[in-house]
Parts: structure tokens; C-alpha cells; sequence
């Protein structure tokens, strides 16, 4: 008895911490649900006159449909371009005008269809048709009036993100002018408007040539990704770019229409606000819009694996290496032993690999692991990523991670590294706390993947229970040859030269 | 059903009208400026604490007065080395790898950096950690070990990252941008290259350390979950031993380089998009002019919503990213710059857009509402750089450190609302000037639909190429270079003694070497030091190579005559010369050559141009045993062994007449050497015979 007061006092003071974190957050916390369903978060925090709005979207690329993919990523480029109300001369006739070039398009894909016997001349008249529609359809546009409204208002972090599950945007205002965000972000939710749809294709396409098409490691992981996963969506990384230059408005417009219903939606709002006016503001401005389905689940399941795979990708760029192991997502009970084993491989400098393949061996200049990629909520991929030293190479790198991981597996797991673990998460996650749009992005994430935002507390008990056995039992479980795919690239030199 | 129709009713007035622009603002909330207490310790130090207790969290940063201009340009990187090892090099108490053990165990951190005008030592920590983490704090600020395998192992990693340097196009595109407009040969725009960072030495570290850690130039901020008045009294307490004085820090150097204007073209064919900057050198914060060109800028190119944005992007799908910023630093000028990235065929047309906005802006005034908006976007934001005491504490501290006036955020904000549109015009007219534009580009040349040269300006390519990497060499000190000295002199005295080895002019040998399957008639002559002739018989043909000290040619079959040496021969026939035995052995009296011992039995020795060598002694009989040096390999560096036997005596000097070669650890060759004759006279000519 005695020995329990004394960890309660003194040694486990994070993990009480956290227990008081939460009883305190719990009173600053507002949580409710629209008629609709549309879920809102609300906390407040007076430090200062400001306030942080996250609304997160539970869809993502992995939705994206067939023939389609960045269809998602596509449609969330579309809050850059405004709404009726804001980004239009005249939005009767833009949106007749958008309607016209809908018509045209379809007009060119049916003689498109027609494939070998499509007629030439007449898909060049269609063309041009296109363009012009394009053309008149833009003289209605008021530019970036959206973004404009936002900065002038002193909103910062304006920005918006597509993963695989989720879609998010989000940005900061000066308090006073909390109402500004419920009716610009309502009015968008509720309609979009597919306006310079086919120009913000051109960016879109432009984002793939700069992440993945001119970057070595774009490459390097888009192979492992496309290998790793045989059928599950994951393998989608950012979209191909045949794809992307076929993408439709209203294939966006179905995309919303589906996956935007308000059930499938959660605003968190953080910072300097009065729950009960919030309250009054998202039954004024989101309680409108019509309630719907929630959308269809993802029933595609990866096949398990029956074998080692290995891919390699040529580059001009020094290799690096990646090697991912299927793990199962993360609301299994195995996510808190995976994640500490994460941190002993990597975390600081105390981490194995930084020790042993930095360090001692010279091999790496730098290595990480990753316990969960591409995303989470589906079963996704462990994956270590490392870059050999000059005259190293990543065969070397290989050998001496199978030796690592081979070592882990016959030796006792090293309980002051489970500790010391525990402990980093502990504090990493107290410091996230800090920020305003730190925690609003935390709260509404946690509420949609775990089920409800007070799961970024309770996650830290799961972590604190687990055991060196419960890691050495991830490690054998998990990361296994069989299991794994390796990707590497492997260096040439430039063509024609 | 009344009350669902009022909903409706409701749903309709907030839908046809465009809501925002009824909304009616109250007046924001009061913006807490948090207090700061400011003090300076007895030794000389100043100290400024903040107290938030938000979380059960304390930091701390202590800035020094130092930075990377400050490094002398043979050893460019000796400050980074310094800064990182200061940490991972541990104390004298403690190795680096012990305080990562008992940093991590209690989730804190103390770490050490450096830039170009300032150099940090940070900490933070749980609450109930602090005594602990402030004595670590302190005791890397003050005494650090630089214990050598960090610096080894920092070095190397340098060196690695050397040879990625040009593999991403956008880092690459950054860095030619910044390094071309201050000057590649200047503080600013120097590189890390293999040799100044093979010159960087332990005692380097020990005293960059010495001259720029003193109390005096150390200004220590700590923000977070503590009392003021206890942390004050716990600094003078760990502080009151350190008291260590040094001459006050010469000045940063200044910006005197003026770029050569044009396009600069790094090509690379993997790429199908062209990474970009067009700029040219920017101000300091403390312009007069400075509010104004950051209006400017904004409207040219710092928002979602600027004209670069809008053109390009917005209206022209040209670009994922594109913007433009007035760089301006606190002592010495930043960069002016617009940069983004877009598909390599559009590039001359993105370039042409981009200077049609700049003409725009230099000569038509911004509309009232482009004003209104940057305007009341500054202002509205205001309230952001308070959001976080810390902020407030880190803003303060770097005006101090820089010697901005406290009051200089708001000074700033009133004289921006102040700008009108003449100033903006004035200032665009001023400081924007299109004639001394440098352009960047990051592209797959191949795909440049339109050549670059369209836009009529001066091309300059840009080598995109790693230096290649010289041998690694060992520290020497005093001691090692004395032994290196004695193993030497007992090498050349086994050989014959260091006269007789000075009085030899020439070798001839015939050789008969077997490399791999291939069995080869070889016959060389030396004309020392530098010039030689090998002719070889291999199976399809004759070989000849001859070198006069310069240059070269070579003779092989089926070439139409005598060719020149091609660029990688020479060095390699240079690097060859270098570890003749012969000539190596009498190292001592060639100038410039450091012979240094690496082990019991072995000495390193480097021309200070990059050629190294390894010498291992055979302590029976004092003959050199094993020649070490590193070549590259299909797979990189890699290292080749000879190893000496069958030693007979030439007049009077021993020579190996058998050579075995490893490479990269493998047998790859044997050369047995059949006839050796020395001074026979033979001349230049004849080496050099056609």
C-alpha cells in the first residue's frame, strides 16, 4: 500500500497529470449533436481574444471512386474558390454558365467514347467548344474572394489537407469574429461551387509532378505503396496523373453529395468563446442543411500476404530504402505495443536505430520508423525508412535492420526503453496541448477515429499498460518477412549524358 | 409543424443572402501583454523570465553572440560541428550518449544549434524535472567535452550529406538562389565542401567554444511553470562559478557581393517540373521603407489571394506554388524573391507572367481595395503575435539580442497603416529592379517546350555536381605526428636509407600481374617524381600510357592514334604516382605532405590537396607491409590494399617484387615484378614517344 502512494505522489506524476488534464478539459468541454447529425466540439480557453475552427471531414483518398482517384483532394482544392455568396459577379448566371460547360464536356467525352471511330475534326470543334464554355463561365469570377473575405478578417493557418481517411480545413480568427467562420464555412458546406474546376485540375496536376513525379522519395514510397497493398485503397497515394487530367465537376460535385452529409462531419472550435452562443451560431447556420445517409463503409479488405515483396525504383538521387510491414489499424489492441516499439526504434537519439545503425555501425545517416502509415483507420503498414551513408549502400542497410529486428526478437526487450517511451509519448502529448489549433485538430480526430474526443487521455493508460512482452509479442507477430514489403531505389546515372 | 416551417422560413434568409456581409463584429477582447522580468546575473549575464503556468511545462534558450559568418573560410562548417557536438560530445561529467539516456528517461531535452548571426542553447522539461535539466543546461553551455567519435561521427554525416546535396530540386533551387545572390565565395553563400570540413580538428571546436561562451555575450530566456523569484535565486546559484571573460566579438561581416544578373539553368533529367526563384538582395527590418515593401510584397505575392497567386495559379493553372516576400533580415539584407515550381514547358511562359506583374506593380498603383486589404489584414491578425506568452517573450528577446527598440512590432503596425499608395508605388519603383534579377531554375532542360533563351537575358549553368569527395583523414596532433615522423624514417632505413632513396632519378620494371582472369605483360618506366610510361600487353591489343607531370596521352588498339588523357585518367595516373612507394617513402621532404601516425604501426600521409594514403610498417623487419587508399568503386568509396613481399635489393635500395591487391576487402590482382633496374638514364623524350 504504501509502495502505490509512493508511485501515485511522485514517480507516475505524468500519468496523474493526465487524469487531471482530463477532469479539468472535461469542464471547459461543450459537446453536442445536430438534428442533422453534424457533431460540434467546443472548449474554451480565454488566453487570449482569439479562437481556432477545425472542421474534419471522415472521408478521404481512400473513397476516392474507381477511375477517378483525387477525386477527394480535388474536391477540397474547391474551398479556395468560394461559394454563391462570395467569388461570383453574378451567380445566376455563372452557375447557368457552369452548367454550360458541363454540357460541353459531356458532349466531347461521348465522342471520346466512341474511341477508334471517333471522328477527329469533331472532337476538336468539342474542344474548342470546351474552352470557350470555360472562358465564359470564368467571366463571372471574382477571384480568391473566399481567401480574401478570411485574411482581411485577420484569419491565419487558412488551409486545408486531404489524407486517406480524412479531410480537413482549418484556420484561426481574431474571437470577435467567430460568426464570420459559421457563415462563410456553412454556406460552403451546404454548396459548394465547382468554380475554375478544370484550372484548379492544372494545380492538382501540378502537386503530383512536385511531390512525387520530380522527388525521388515521392517515388520511392508511391512503389511501395502500390506494392505493399494489393487491393485495399492505401495503395492510392496522391492520385494518378491520368486520373487527375480526366477529372470531372460533377464527379467532385457526387463525391460531396455523398461523403458531406452533416452526420459525417465534426467541427471542433477552440480558444476564446462562449459555448452557448456557438451553440446558437451552428443551429443558425449548419441546423439547415438537410440531414442524409451516412456514406457507404469501404468493405475492401487486403488479402493477407503470402510472401515477401520487393520493389526498386531508379533514380538519379542517392538510394534510400523503406520497408513496410502490414499492421492492423488503429483501434486494435495492438496499436499501443506497436507505437512503443515505434519509439524505441526511433524516438531521440536513444532510439536502436539511431544508436546502432547511426552511430555504431556508420551504415545510416539517418533512419525512422513510422508506426502507422499511410493512415489509420483501416489495417495500414509499419514502415523504417533509412538513407545510407556515402559508400554505403542499401543492401548494407538491409542486412544490418533484418539483424536488428532478428536480435529483438531472441533478446529480453530493455524495460528502461519501454519506460523512457512511455514517458516521451506521455510529454509530447502534454506539449501538444499548447496550441489552440493543435488541440481543435486532436479533439475532432479523436472523437471520429476512437469514438470520442476524451480518447486522447484514456489512449495514455492504454500505453501506460503495456508490457516489454506485449512488444516482443508485436515484433514477432508483425514485422516478418512474409509480411513485409522492401522498396528501394537504386541510383543511375542521368540519361544522355 | 409552425415550428418546422420557421425553420424554413429561417434557412431561406440565411441562404439568400450573402451572410458575412451582415455580420456585425463587437469589439475584440482585451489582448494580455504578459510581463516579462528582465535582470542580469553577477558574472554578466542576462536573464529574462516569463511565468506561465498554462502547463506544467519550463523552457529556456540561452542566444550567444556568434554565428556562422563568423567562421573562417578554409574550415567553413566548424561552428556547425561546434554548435551540434557541443551537445552530443557531452560534458566532463557526463558522455553524450548518458545525457540522452537521462534526458529521454524524463521526456526532456537540451540541445544546442547554431545559424548565421546567433548560436542557442535550448532546454525543456516537466516541471519536476527542472533542477536536473537546468544542471545539464548549464553544464553544456559552459563545459563541453567535444569528445572525438561525436565529431567523427558528425563529420561523416556532413560528408554524406554533402553527397546528396543536389537531389532534391526545390532544396537545390533555395540554395543556388540564396548562395548566387550573396556570392558563393562569401560568408553568406559558402558551402560545406569535403576539404573544409576534413580541416575542422577537436581543438577548433575547443576554441570556438572558448571565444564565444562567456557570460557577457550569453543572453539566457525561460518561460513557463516556475516563480520568478525562486528561479532567479537557482540562477545565480548554478551560474555564480562561471565567470570566464573574453574580449567583446568582432561584428558579422556585411553583404558586398553584387550578383551577376540572368538565368542560372541546374539541369536534371529526372524532373519534369522547373523549381524556380527570381529575385534579387532584399533590406533590413529597419528601413524606413520597410513597412511599405511588406505591403507591396503581400499584394505581389504573399497571400492566396496576391496578384503572383491569382495570375498564376488561380487564372493559369500554372503553378502548385507560387509567392513572392520581401526578405528582410535584422542585420544584414535578405533575399527579395518569387519562387515556386511548374511543369518544365511552362516555364518561359510562368516567367513571362511573373515579369509582366512585377512591371505591373513598378509602374501602376494598387487599387484602394488591394491597399484596404493587406492593410486590415495586418491589423486583424494583430492580435495572433500575442495568442502565446511565449511569443511575446521570444519577440522581446530577439529585438534585445539584435538591438531592435522593445517597442518595435508596434512601431512597425502604426507605420503601416500609415502607407499609402504612392509610398507603395515609390518604393516598388525603388527597390524592385527587374534589370538585376537573378533567375533560378531547377528543370529537365529536355523539356523545355520554349528555350529559356527567349526571355533575352545572360544564361549561366549551374553544376549540379558534388565536389568528389576526398579522403577522410585522421586527427594528428604533436604526438602522432612525431611517431608518424620516427615510423617513416625507420621505413626508409629498412628501404636502404633516406640518401639512397633521394639519389634514385628513374625505374624501369617489367611486370607480369594477373588481374582477375586477365594475365598482362607490363612494362613501366619512372621518371621521378611525376612523369611515367606504362605499356601493357593485353589480349586484344597493346596499351600505352604516357604522362609528362601535366598531361598525357594514350595509346590503344583500334583508336585512330595517340589520344589525350581524359580528365578521370589524370587523376587517376596522379593518384597512382602519389602511392609510389618510392616517392611516398621520402614524403618528409616533399613540402606540404603531412606524414601522421594512425597506429601502432601505421602512418597516414596527405598532400593537403585531397590525396591520402595509409602505410603499414611490418615491425619484424621495418619494411612497409600493407598501401592503403580509397578509390571509387562501382558502389562508392571503396578501399584498395597492396600488399608488399619478395623484397630484393636494387643498388642498395629493397623493392617489393611481389604485390598483392584487395579491393574493397577481395583479391582483385597479383603483380610480380620481374626485372626492377634503377638510374638508367632514362629521358623525358622517351617517355613521351608517340
Amino acid at each position: 500500500m504504501s509502495f502505490r502512494n509512493l508511485t501515485c505522489l511522485g514517480l507516475l506524476a505524468p500519468v496523474l497529470l493526465c487524469a487531471q488534464s482530463l477532469a479539468d478539459f472535461e469542464k471547459r468541454v461543450t459537446e453536442f449533436t445536430l438534428k442533422n447529425g453534424m457533431h460540434f466540439l467546443v472548449m474554451e480557453r480565454h488566453e487570449s481574444p482569439t479562437v481556432a475552427f477545425h472542421a474534419h471531414v471522415n472521408a478521404g483518398a481512400a473513397n476516392d471512386p474507381a477511375n477517378a482517384s483525387s477525386t477527394a483532394h480535388m474536391f477540397e482544392h474547391m474551398i479556395g474558390k468560394g461559394t454563391a455568396s462570395l467569388g461570383s459577379k453574378n451567380f445566376a448566371l455563372e452557375q447557368k454558365a457552369l452548367a454550360a460547360v458541363e454540357v460541353a464536356y459531356d458532349k466531347l467525352e461521348e465522342e471520346r467514347r466512341r474511341e477508334r471511330r471517333a471522328d477527329k475534326a469533331q472532337i476538336e470543334r468539342l474542344e474548342a467548344g470546351l474552352k470557350k464554355a470555360i472562358e465564359e463561365a470564368d467571366k463571372f469570377v471574382e477571384q480568391n474572394a473566399f481567401t480574401r473575405e478570411i485574411e482581411k478578417n485577420g484569419g491565419v493557418g487558412f488551409n486545408a489537407s486531404t489524407g486517406l481517411d480524412t479531410t480537413n480545413y482549418f484556420y484561426s480568427l481574431p474571437s470577435n469574429r467567430t460568426e464570420l467562420w459559421f457563415a462563410l464555412q456553412s454556406e460552403w458546406f451546404r454548396q459548394p461551387v465547382f468554380r475554375e474546376f478544370y484550372k484548379e485540375r492544372d494545380v492538382v496536376r501540378e502537386e503530383r509532378r512536385m511531390r512525387v513525379e520530380s522527388s525521388a522519395q515521392g517515388k520511392l514510397i508511391e512503389a511501395l505503396l502500390t506494392t505493399a497493398f494489393t487491393a485495399h485503397p492505401y495503395r492510392n497515394f496522391i492520385g494518378w496523373a491520368s486520373d487527375i487530367e480526366n477529372l470531372r465537376a460533377k464527379g467532385a460535385a457526387e463525391f460531396h453529395k455523398t461523403y458531406y452529409v452533416p452526420a459525417n462531419v465534426t467541427i471542433s472550435i477552440v480558444g476564446d468563446v462562449n459555448p452557448a452562443q456557438i451553440k446558437l451560431w451552428a443551429e443558425k447556420y449548419y441546423g439547415p442543411i438537410p440531414a442524409g445517409p451516412l456514406p457507404p463503409r469501404l468493405y475492401t479488405t487486403e488479402p493477407p500476404q503470402n510472401g515477401e515483396k520487393r520493389v526498386t525504383v531508379d533514380t538519379e538521387a542517392q538510394p534510400f530504402i523503406a520497408i513496410a510491414y502490414h499492421r492492423p489499424e488503429g483501434t486494435h489492441p495492438d496499436d499501443p505495443a506497436i507505437a512503443v516499439l515505434d519509439g524505441i526504434l526511433s524516438s531521440g537519439r536513444t532510439g536502436k536505430l539511431n544508436r546502432e545503425l547511426v552511430e555504431e555501425k556508420k551504415l545510416a545517416l539517418g533512419a525512422d520508423t513510422g508506426a502507422t502509415f499511410p493512415s489509420g483507420k483501416y489495417p495500414n503498414l509499419f514502415i523504417v525508412f533509412m538513407v545510407p551513408n556515402a559508400g554505403k549502400t542499401v543492401e548494407d542497410l538491409e542486412k544490418a535492420w533484418d539483424e536488428l529486428i532478428e536480435k529483438m526478437k531472441k533478446d529480453p526487450i530493455d524495460e528502461a526503453a519501454v519506460k523512457r517511451v512511455k514517458t516521451k509519448l506521455r510529454a509530447g502529448f502534454i506539449s501538444g496541448l499548447d496550441s489552440n489549433s493543435g488541440l481543435a485538430r486532436q479533439m475532432a480526430e479523436s472523437h471520429v477515429a476512437l469514438g470520442s474526443w476524451k480518447k486522447v487521455f484514456t489512449e495514455l493508460e492504454e500505453l501506460e499498460k503495456v508490457t516489454s512482452a506485449d512488444v516482443k509479442r508485436v515484433l514477432n507477430t508483425y514485422l516478418t518477412k512474409k509480411n513485409r514489403t522492401v522498396a528501394y531505389s537504386i541510383q543511375v546515372k542521368p540519361e544522355g549524358k | 409543424m409552425r415550428t418546422l416551417l420557421t425553420l424554413f422560413a429561417v434557412a431561406a434568409i440565411a441562404f439568400s443572402q450573402p451572410a458575412h456581409k451582415l455580420l456585425k463584429y463587437p469589439k475584440l477582447g482585451e489582448v494580455k501583454i504578459p510581463e516579462i522580468e528582465t535582470f542580469t546575473l553577477p558574472n554578466g549575464m542576462k536573464v529574462f523570465l516569463l511565468e506561465n503556468h498554462n502547463l506544467p511545462l519550463i523552457n529556456g534558450i540561452a542566444l550567444v553572440r556568434t554565428g556562422t559568418l563568423l567562421e573562417p573560410a578554409d574550415k567553413t562548417g566548424v561552428h556547425i560541428i561546434a554548435a551540434g557536438t557541443m551537445r552530443t560530445g557531452g560534458t566532463k561529467a557526463k558522455t553524450g550518449d548518458q545525457l540522452d539516456e537521462q534526458l529521454e528517461a524524463i521526456a526532456a531535452g537540451v540541445e544546442s544549434s547554431i545559424d548565421e548571426t546567433l548560436a542557442s542553447v535550448s532546454f525543456n522539461c516537466l516541471k519536476e524535472n527542472t533542477d536536473e535539466v537546468l544542471g545539464v543546461f548549464h553544464d553544456v553551455l559552459t563545459g563541453p567535452e567535444f569528445r572525438q567519435n561525436k565529431i567523427d561521427l558528425l563529420k561523416m554525416q556532413y560528408r554524406s550529406a554533402i553527397g546528396r546535396r543536389y537531389d532534391d530540386a526545390g532544396e537545390v533551387n533555395n540554395a543556388e538562389f540564396s548562395d548566387t545572390v550573396y556570392g558563393k565565395d562569401t560568408p553568406f553563400g559558402r558551402s560545406i565542401e569535403y576539404e573544409t570540413l576534413d580541416r575542422i580538428q577537436r581543438e577548433d571546436l575547443i576554441a570556438f567554444h572558448k571565444r564565444y561562451y562567456f557570460p557577457a555575450n550569453v543572453r539566457l530566456a525561460i518561460q513557463g511553470d516556475f516563480d520568478k523569484a525562486a528561479m532567479r535565486a537557482r540562477l545565480e546559484q548554478i551560474f555564480a562559478n562561471w565567470t570566464v571573460q573574453q574580449q567583446p566579438v568582432p561584428e558579422f561581416p556585411k553583404v558586398t557581393h553584387v550578383a551577376k544578373p540572368g538565368i542560372y539553368v541546374g539541369d536534371k533529367k529526372e524532373v519534369n517540373q522547373t523549381s524556380f526563384s527570381i529575385g534579387h538582395l532584399g533590406g533590413l527590418l529597419s528601413d524606413k521603407d520597410y513597412p511599405a515593401l511588406e505591403v507591396l510584397s503581400d499584394i505581389l505575392g504573399g497571400s492566396f489571394d496576391s496578384r503572383l497567386f491569382r495570375k498564376v495559379r488561380t487564372e493559369m493553372g500554372l503553378a502548385y506554388s507560387v509567392g513572392a516576400g520581401w526578405g528582410a533580415g535584422y542585420l544584414n539584407p535578405g533575399l527579395f524573391r518569387i519562387s515556386g515550381s511548374t511543369k518544365a514547358e511552362s516555364t518561359v511562359l510562368t516567367f513571362q507572367t511573373i515579369q509582366k506583374e512585377v512591371e505591373r506593380i513598378r509602374t501602376e498603383p494598387v487599387t484602394d481595395q488591394e491597399l484596404n486589404d493587406a492593410k486590415e489584414k495586418v491589423v486583424n491578425s494583430f492580435v495572433f503575435n500575442f495568442d502565446r506568452p511565449s511569443k511575446t517573450l521570444s519577440r522581446l528577446f530577439r529585438y534585445e539580442y539584435y538591438g531592435y527598440p522593445k517597442d518595435f512590432l508596434f512601431t512597425y503596425q502604426k507605420a503601416l497603416a500609415a502607407v499609402t499608395k504612392q509610398d507603395i508605388l515609390r518604393v516598388a519603383k525603388q527597390y524592385i529592379q527587374p534589370e538585376k534579377f537573378v533567375y533560378v531554375a531547377i528543370t529537365n532542360t529536355d523539356q523545355l517546350k520554349t528555350p529559356l533563351s527567349e526571355l533575352k537575358l545572360p544564361i549561366t549553368q549551374l553544376e549540379l555536381k558534388v565536389k568528389e569527395p576526398k579522403k577522410e583523414v585522421s586527427a594528428a596532433d604533436p604526438a602522432s605526428l612525431a611517431k608518424g615522423k620516427a615510423l617513416l624514417a625507420r621505413m626508409q632505413q629498412a628501404m636502404g636509407g633516406a640518401d639512397k632513396l633521394a639519389a634514385i632519378k628513374d625505374v624501369v620494371m617489367s611486370n607480369k600481374a594477373e588481374l582477375g582472369p586477365m594475365k598482362v605483360n607490363q612494362k613501366v618506366q619512372l621518371l621521378l617524381p611525376d612523369k611515367v610510361r606504362q605499356e601493357q600487353e593485353l589480349p586484344f591489343g597493346k596499351v600505352i600510357a604516357a604522362f609528362d607531370g601535366k598531361s598525357g596521352f594514350l595509346v590503344a588498339p583500334g583508336a585512330p592514334g595517340p589520344q589525350p588523357m581524359p580528365a578521370p585518367v589524370l587523376k587517376q595516373v596522379g593518384d597512382e604516382l602519389f602511392a609510389m612507394l618510392v616517392t611516398l617513402l621520402q614524403s618528409d621532404k616533399i613540402a606540404g605532405r603531412t606524414v601522421n601516425a594512425v597506429g601502432d604501426n601505421r602512418i597516414e600521409i596527405t598532400d593537403g590537396g585531397g590525396k591520402a594514403a595509409k602505410l603499414e610498417m611490418d615491425p619484424a623487419t621495418g619494411l612497409p607491409a600493407k598501401l592503403i587508399v580509397e578509390a571509387m568503386g562501382p558502389q562508392g568509396k571503396m578501399e584498395v590494399e597492396r600488399q608488399f613481399s619478395d623484397w630484393k635489393d636494387v643498388n642498395g635500395v629493397k623493392f617489393a617484387h611481389k604485390t598483392v591487391i584487395l579491393q574493397g576487402g577481395k583479391p582483385a590482382g597479383t603483380t610480380i615484378s620481374e626485372t626492377i633496374t634503377t638510374n638508367t638514364g632514362v629521358s623525358l623524350e622517351e617517355i613521351m614517344k608517340k
